[in-house]
């Protein structure tokens, strides 16, 4: 049981860093970037390439993979968003681009990584495994954890004390009035993509690490858990995406503890679909859906 | 000839019916994607209610499986409708793919669906069976886009307040978008069941959703043949592809990804765009006005229309209408003025059932207050807004027919038989339609999006849609913001030749000069409360009125008098 609760809460540290960088675009920019999962297995084939060629330790690989990510996020707002903007059908098209550079992105990856999937080499980091009061936890687990919140922290200090995360919020709040006071809109938005794929492209890294290896339909996977996550946190949270990550995943592990795993996923959309008709700000939201 | 190509040509149809359930629901401007789960319900129930074999010798099963699988799509769109319909955009989106998500766990782990091993039928479906549902579909949507209801759902789509401010029941509409979308669903799971001879609950999964609203999207919503080209598309580049002896695995997602994010950002209105350049202009219909006579009378003067007693309004602790009394008699144009922030707009939006006011009793035409716009709109309230609330998408002549609504009846059904009469309806709000644009001066642009027009013309096709639903009382939020001296004049006179047509004339307006040319009645507000109100002349020589608003604002107004 408690073991059942303590994977749960390692799945879910990896389910909120995939969704806060899906809730920050979504806060900022009122973009909802289906390219965002190809991003996410992308950062974990990136970095499964760049630790096999050169051996680099795993606190410069993640940097690595988060610059990786940074530029991808630049690249995606600038094709498949920017293009689009100021159209009467912004919202419908966004999703479509994104739905079709999600695509190219996955064929780019299929045409240099092949079908099968990449991994780790099995020595590329400790295999520990350490026991407290009865529940085995990995050092990779471990690590994730760890990394986890280091950045969701860093992440909240960034939007909240830094010139970049106030223009971020006046972008939030009023786009044509953060412009009209000299808000440089177009680099706010570019560095809200840039920080959303970073954390999304280190969170694939991070399953990868956890799970051994990568396949292509890695983000797919979470893709849909995502979603749940960001909307039970309240769109556009970065504290309730945060949380409703860890809640998800505690009530995944005790899905499969009490039920059975094809039982697990029905939970998250139970709860989403739920959450959505009795609440629609979300569990954690507050009263502004549209913070950041 | 086409021996080889069959699987080909039917996958085609069967990705252009899956489109036109997301089709359906895109016109209205709803992004529901729960189909997967529409599908999915309906080929389980099929496939487990109808015999395997051929009915009485010679029916195929499909012919039987159709309906019911339409039916059963239909009843689960309008059980998830009810409670999520409430929801908009992303939120309305996430929650459908829910419940799609829901219903393929439930058939994963069901007994009765034989879990994640699936179904197994006879393949009853041929290429032309599929062509003829597609055919069928595609008249359907042809036949919708210019009556009544397929307006209806152009102006849900554009912009919500506006179309219920037209008479359009806005919940009713998505609703029936919503069942439309499910029941098309449903014919899509029937007929693949049919078709592939197999269904699992992985084939109704998230990956079809996506599919079915990209080639929706593709091929282009605003037209009724969007589906089929869309679906022609996608399944196409492969094809040609591997015609063209591209062949390793990952060309063929790559080129079908560069070409539908060129399609997506380059042809706004998807593929159908190529095509819609061929339209023509629209013409002034023929001399025969005459149906305008036969609308309903107007009150005759001095009726009493509305009356309002203790109406109020507040957010939060902020009281923006406070106890305003107010009683409207036919044929008066009532100037309201007031200063900025004195809740003039609240007022208004409240006597046309876009606010439910917070205290206060009464009817306008009849329609208590606090129901919903269109009831207002249906009983004869017609009104612009102080920010024009346009439909951006829409023509400036299907604007102002989409006026029409409420004294137009439903012409669909009858458009689908051809029967003469809806045509003659259609010709009847076309020439009202006509003739309000001509009565504002817009006939030579009834071709041109709003988006094309100037400022003053933008209020000007308001107001002429407005008119189209020949109102018994119309309301204008600051028709005159942003028109020059001349346009204002213009202006006035209009308003006076309306009242001596018959309508009564509400409006708010800033431009003092004018509303004391124009109206009958002046009421002033302050902080929520009217402060004065009687014969024009004698409100504005009103110290207190002076005070509030006329002091400041008359100076201003000699100031650039003299510049």
């Amino acid at each position: 049981m408690l073991q059942q609760l303590a994977n749960g809460v390692f799945a879910g540290a990896i389910y909120a860093l995939f969704a806060i960088g899906f809730t920050l675009v979504f806060g900022v920019l009122r973009h909802l970037n289906l390219a965002h999962p190809a991003v996410f297995t992308a950062g974990a084939f990136v970095g499964i390439e760049i630790a096999a060629r050169t051996a680099i330790p795993v606190w410069i690989l993640l940097p690595v993979v988060a610059l990786f990510g940074a530029l991808a996020g630049v690249l995606v707002e600038r094709v498949a968003f920017r293009p689009l903007r100021g159209r009467d059908d912004e919202h419908f098209a966004g999703l479509i681009s994104s739905v079709a550079l999600g695509g190219v992105i996955i064929a780019l990856l299929q045409a240099r990584y092949g079908t099968e999937p990449k991994s780790f080499a099995m020595d590329y980091f400790p295999q520990r495994l350490f026991e407290v009061a009865g529940i085995r936890v990995t050092l990779t687990q471990l690590v994730t954890l760890g990394l986890a919140l280091v950045l969701m922290l860093g992440l909240a200090w960034l939007v909240s004390a830094t010139s970049l995360g106030r223009s971020m919020r006046a972008v939030a709040e009023n786009p044509t009035a953060a412009k009209v006071l000299g808000v440089n809109v177009g680099r706010v938005t570019a560095g809200t993509y840039a920080l959303s794929s970073a954390l999304g492209t280190v969170a694939g890294a991070l399953l990868a690490l956890n799970l051994g290896q990568a396949g292509r339909d890695l983000g797919a996977s979470i893709e849909l858990v995502g979603f749940a996550v960001i909307i039970l946190g309240g769109l556009g949270s970065l504290w309730g995406a945060m949380a409703a990550g860890v809640v998800l995943g505690i009530a995944e592990a005790l899905t499969i503890h009490l039920f059975d795993s094809t039982w697990k996923s029905m939970v998250a959309f139970a709860l989403l679909f739920a959450v959505l008709v009795l609440r629609p700000r979300g569990l954690f939201g507050h009263v502004k859906v549209r913070e950041v | 000839m086409l021996a080889g190509y069959e699987t080909l040509i039917t996958t085609i149809a069967l990705g252009a019916i899956l489109a036109y359930s997301f089709h359906v629901v895109l016109m209205a401007g709803q992004l529901s994607l729960g189909q997967a789960g529409f599908a999915s319900l309906a080929a389980y129930t099929s496939t487990l209610v109808v015999p395997t074999e051929p009915i009485a010798g010679s029916i195929s099963p499909v012919i039987v499986g159709l309906p019911v699988g339409a039916l059963v799509g239909a009843a689960a769109a309008f059980v998830v409708g009810l409670p999520v319909l409430r929801l908009r955009g992303v939120f309305l989106a996430i929650a459908t793919i829910a419940f799609g998500e829901m219903v393929r766990v439930l058939i994963n782990n069901a007994e009765w669906t034989n879990g994640a091993i699936g179904v197994r039928v006879e393949k009853w479906v041929t290429f032309d069976f599929a062509w003829i549902i597609v055919a069928v579909l595609a008249y359907l949507f042809w036949r919708l886009g210019p009556s009544r209801s397929g307006r209806a759902f152009a102006a849900v789509r554009e912009d919500e307040l506006a179309a219920g401010s037209m008479g359009v029941d806005v919940v009713r509409t998505r609703m029936a978008s919503f069942i439309a979308s499910g029941a098309i669903a449903g014919v899509y799971g029937v007929l693949f069941a049919y078709f592939f001879g197999r269904i699992t609950p992985a084939t109704f999964d998230f990956s079809l959703t996506v599919n079915g609203l990209v080639t929706a999207v593709l091929g282009g919503y605003l037209v009724f043949f969007g589906p089929v080209l869309g679906a022609g598309f996608l399944t196409a580049v492969p094809e040609i592809q591997k015609a063209l002896g591209l062949e390793a695995g990952w060309i063929h997602p790559l080129i079908t990804g560069v070409l539908l994010l060129a399609v997506i950002l380059f042809l706004p209105g998807g593929l159908s765009t190529l095509f819609s350049r061929l339209r023509r202009a629209p013409a002034r219909p023929g001399p025969d006005y005459a149906p305008l006579d036969a609308l309903d009378p107007l009150p005759d003067p001095g009726t009493r229309i509305a009356a309002v007693t203790g109406l109020a309004k507040s957010y939060g602790a902020v009281d923006a209408v406070r106890g305003v009394d107010l009683e409207i008699r036919s044929g008066e144009v009532l100037g309201i003025i007031g200063p900025n922030g004195a809740g003039k707009t609240t007022l208004v939006n409240m006597i046309s059932g876009l606010e439910p006011p917070t205290a206060g009793e009464g009817e306008i035409l009849g329609v208590p207050l606090g129901a919903r716009p269109h009831r207002f709109a249906q009983a004869g309230v017609s009104r612009t807004f102080q920010h024009s609330k346009l439909f951006e998408r829409l023509t400036v002549l299907d604007n102002v027919l989409v006026g029409t609504h409420v004294v137009s009846r439903s012409t669909y059904l009858r458009r689908l038989a051809w029967l003469p009469s809806a045509r003659r309806d259609e010709r009847r709000a076309l020439a009202l339609a006509w003739a309000q644009l001509e009565r504002v001066g817009l006939a030579d642009r009834a071709g041109l999006r709003p988006g094309a027009l100037s400022y003053g013309d933008r209020r000007r096709l308001e107001i002429a849609r407005a008119l189209a639903a020949h109102p018994t009382l119309l309301i204008l939020d600051e028709p005159a913001a942003g028109m020059n001296h001349v346009e204002a004049a213009e202006l006035a006179s209009l308003i006076r030749g309306l009242a001596d047509d018959g309508v009564t004339v509400l409006f708010i307006e800033h431009n003092v000069k004018m509303v004391l040319e124009a109206c009958t009645r002046l009421v002033v507000l302050d902080f929520g409360e009217v402060i004065a109100q009687g014969e024009p002349r004698e409100v504005a020589s009103d110290p207190r009125v002076i005070e509030a608003y006329l002091g400041t604002e008359a100076e201003a107004h000699e100031e650039s008098e003299h510049v």
